[in-house]
């Protein structure tokens, strides 16, 4: 047992105040969408909606509901409709209320 | 270690022979499962042809499950012997079948799951435990087919057993993040006497919501039936799915899934590692597993860009393929800090007398249950899904490894034996070449079985397609379902209170592969 004592204390304290620096693997990670609302028509809107398996989307007249909250950052909005979804690229999400998490975009596409 | 050959199929013709003379019909036509060899049996001689199969020498029951595609439920038994699969089909008149537990007893956890979500019960009047669905789950709950007639038991022990012992309600909520998972622990103080599971908290319906779905739409949820296997129950999915439509994926895209597979195998097992200290106490020792454990969750995210490599496999081939410089770069530093914190946990006589002759199975209770994984193998049964395959594995033989003994000691070893194999296996599929590409999903309908071997052993998966290219029933079947069976056993083994936290790491399941 007095070995493993010496092992941790080689080992040293490996964990860090956050964030002390980026962590090196978060640019390969995949990020929720990020929506150009001036891309995003009705059509496009009901079609990102009917992909997305679990529910993070949702319509509602000229509005797009998008709750990060329940996105996994899967890709398939994106993958459905390239013109109007891009990766957010952030991947540290945080909020003091789960309702700061729910982003109303407007859909401004067939206004253009 | 051990090499295992894949053996010719001289187990199967035989069988199918001896089914044959007992009525049996080998189905060949569009209805066959294709990636099995598929007999249809009577009800009538289906007591008789299960006898026959159990009774053959090599054959273990890997899965059994209904689906009421036609005018009645039909039974499906899948058996695995040494060189692929054997189904037998049987269209159940009424709501009774024969008592198949009762002749091969692995098949007891598909009844009970069968009796929730099909109504169609064994014959005799055995009590069938509650499963998967929760207590207040009315005829309007959503199930594969009908609500059964009477509800089901839960099976609590008395609280008292011959003045002696006393049930221990332990869960379901537990320490940290651990999964919800009730525990009726019948103890008479120290001695584990009897132990019951109820992992019903867990269950979120994956085979229902899969139904209407076409493949490529459902490996999301596949994926997430068991996400510490998400890598195998997603292969063995989409395995499934292709021999229903009978493509194969492209060699390199198979290649990149058997990456994938391996990496998920090793930060498993580090994470297994992690939890033995936990469970014996050592907290350096899991400090030490951890720190491997976090350096292989983020390889997985440097190279494929999810730790827990959700989104690699898609049906028809691989969604996205490895940074294979960077693999070669930085496996081996993640590998060698769980190579130093196990050699080590291997010299320390506190934890390792902790492990010995703890939670011991013999190969005899492991084949009757229809184990896998390395819970099978520390007894010494080579059985490894990766031998029954015409993918990468077929071209890069895996070395199995087994330990004698059956105990915590001996599964810990298996799995740093195949955590090395693994790092050997990654760097020939790398070698060989990996990429992102798929097959083109043709339309059609048919059913396919597909297999991966998942870290905690063979996962299995049933798919029905119909012409249009969507779901009528998908069957999902992870390691944690067979082994969980084989828990119960392994913690009444003459072990005290204590020792389950070590049996249950050195098993290391789900409840949520078990409750779906």
């Amino acid at each position: 047992m007095p070995l493993w004592f010496i092992r941790g204390l080689r080992r040293g304290v490996i964990t860090t105040r956050y964030p002390a620096r980026p962590d090196s693997s978060a640019a390969a990670l995949p990020t929720p969408p990020a929506f150009r609302s001036g891309q995003l028509t009705r059509d496009v809107a009901d079609r990102i909606v009917a992909v997305c398996p679990s529910a993070a989307l949702a319509r509602r007249g000229d509005v797009l509901i998008f709750d990060a909250g329940t996105c996994t950052a899967c890709g398939r909005c994106g993958e459905a409709a390239p013109d109007a979804v891009t990766s957010s690229g952030e991947w540290e999400l945080t909020a003091a209320a789960r309702s700061d998490l729910i982003k109303e975009i407007p859909i401004l596409g067939e206004r253009l | 270690m051990t090499t295992v050959e894949p053996q010719a199929t001289g187990t199967s013709d035989q069988l199918v022979g001896q089914l044959g003379g007992l009525g049996g019909l080998e189905v060949a036509d569009g209805g066959a499962t294709r990636g099995a060899v598929t007999v249809r049996v009577l009800p009538e001689i289906l007591e008789e042809a299960t006898h026959v199969i159990a009774g053959t020498a090599g054959i273990r029951l890997a899965d059994m499950f209904a689906d009421n595609g036609g005018d009645a439920p039909t039974l499906r038994l899948v058996w695995a012997h040494d060189s692929g699969y054997l189904l037998t089909e049987t269209e159940i008149e009424g709501d009774q079948y024969p008592p198949l537990s009762d002749i091969a007893p692995a098949a007891f956890v598909e009844e009970c799951e069968i009796y929730e979500q099909f109504g169609i019960r064994p014959a005799t009047g055995k009590p069938l435990n509650r499963l998967m669905l929760p207590p207040h789950a009315g005829p309007g709950f959503p199930r594969l087919g009908h609500p059964p007639a009477e509800p089901l038991d839960e099976a609590h022990a008395p609280h008292t057993v011959g003045g002696q012992a006393f049930e221990f309600p332990f869960g379901p909520v537990r320490q940290v993040g651990v999964e919800s998972l009730y525990y009726g622990l019948v103890t008479s103080g120290e001695e584990v006497v009897d132990l019951y599971l109820f992992a019903w908290h867990k269950h979120r319906g994956v085979e229902w919501r899969l139904r209407g779905r076409t493949p490529r739409e459902a490996i999301f949820w596949a994926e997430r039936a068991e996400g510490l296997s998400a890598v195998a129950v997603g292969w063995a999915f989409a395995a499934a799915a292709e021999a229903a439509l009978g493509i194969a994926p492209p060699a390199a895209a198979a290649r990149t899934r058997a990456v994938a597979l391996e990496l998920e195998r090793l930060y498993n097992h580090a994470a297994a590692t992690a939890a033995l200290c936990q469970a014996t106490g050592l907290t350096v020792g899991q400090s030490a597993a951890e720190i491997a454990l976090e350096r292989l969750l983020r390889v997985n995210a440097a190279a494929f860009g999810h730790r827990y490599l959700f989104g690699v496999v898609t049906p028809g081939g691989a969604d996205r393929a490895p940074d294979a410089s960077l693999l070669r770069r930085e496996l081996p530093g993640a590998y060698g800090e769980l190579r130093r914190a196990a050699d080590a946990l291997l010299r320390t006589n506190s934890f390792v007398d902790r492990l010995e002759a703890t939670g011991i199975l013999s190969a005899e209770q492991a084949r009757r249950l229809g184990l896998v994984g390395p819970v099978a193998r520390a007894t010494g049964l080579p059985v490894d899904a990766r031998l029954n395959t015409v993918g990468p594995y077929a071209e890069h033989p895996v070395t199995v490894v087994t330990a004698e003994g059956g105990d915590v000691l001996a599964r810990f070893q298996v799995m740093l034996g195949e955590a090395a194999e693994s790092v050997r296996l990654i760097g020939e599929f790398l070698d060989a070449g990996t990429a992102a590409d798929r097959t083109t999903l043709p339309r059609g309908g048919g059913n396919g079985l597909g297999w991966a071997e998942s870290p905690r052993g063979e996962a299995l998966a049933w798919v029905a397609l119909d012409e249009g290219d969507r779901i009528t029933r998908a069957r999902l079947r992870p390691a944690s379902v067979r082994n969980w069976r084989g828990f119960d056993d392994a913690c009444r083994s003459q072990n005290v209170f204590t020792d389950i936290p070590i049996i249950e790491a050195s098993f290391w399941l789900t409840a949520a592969g078990l409750a779906r």
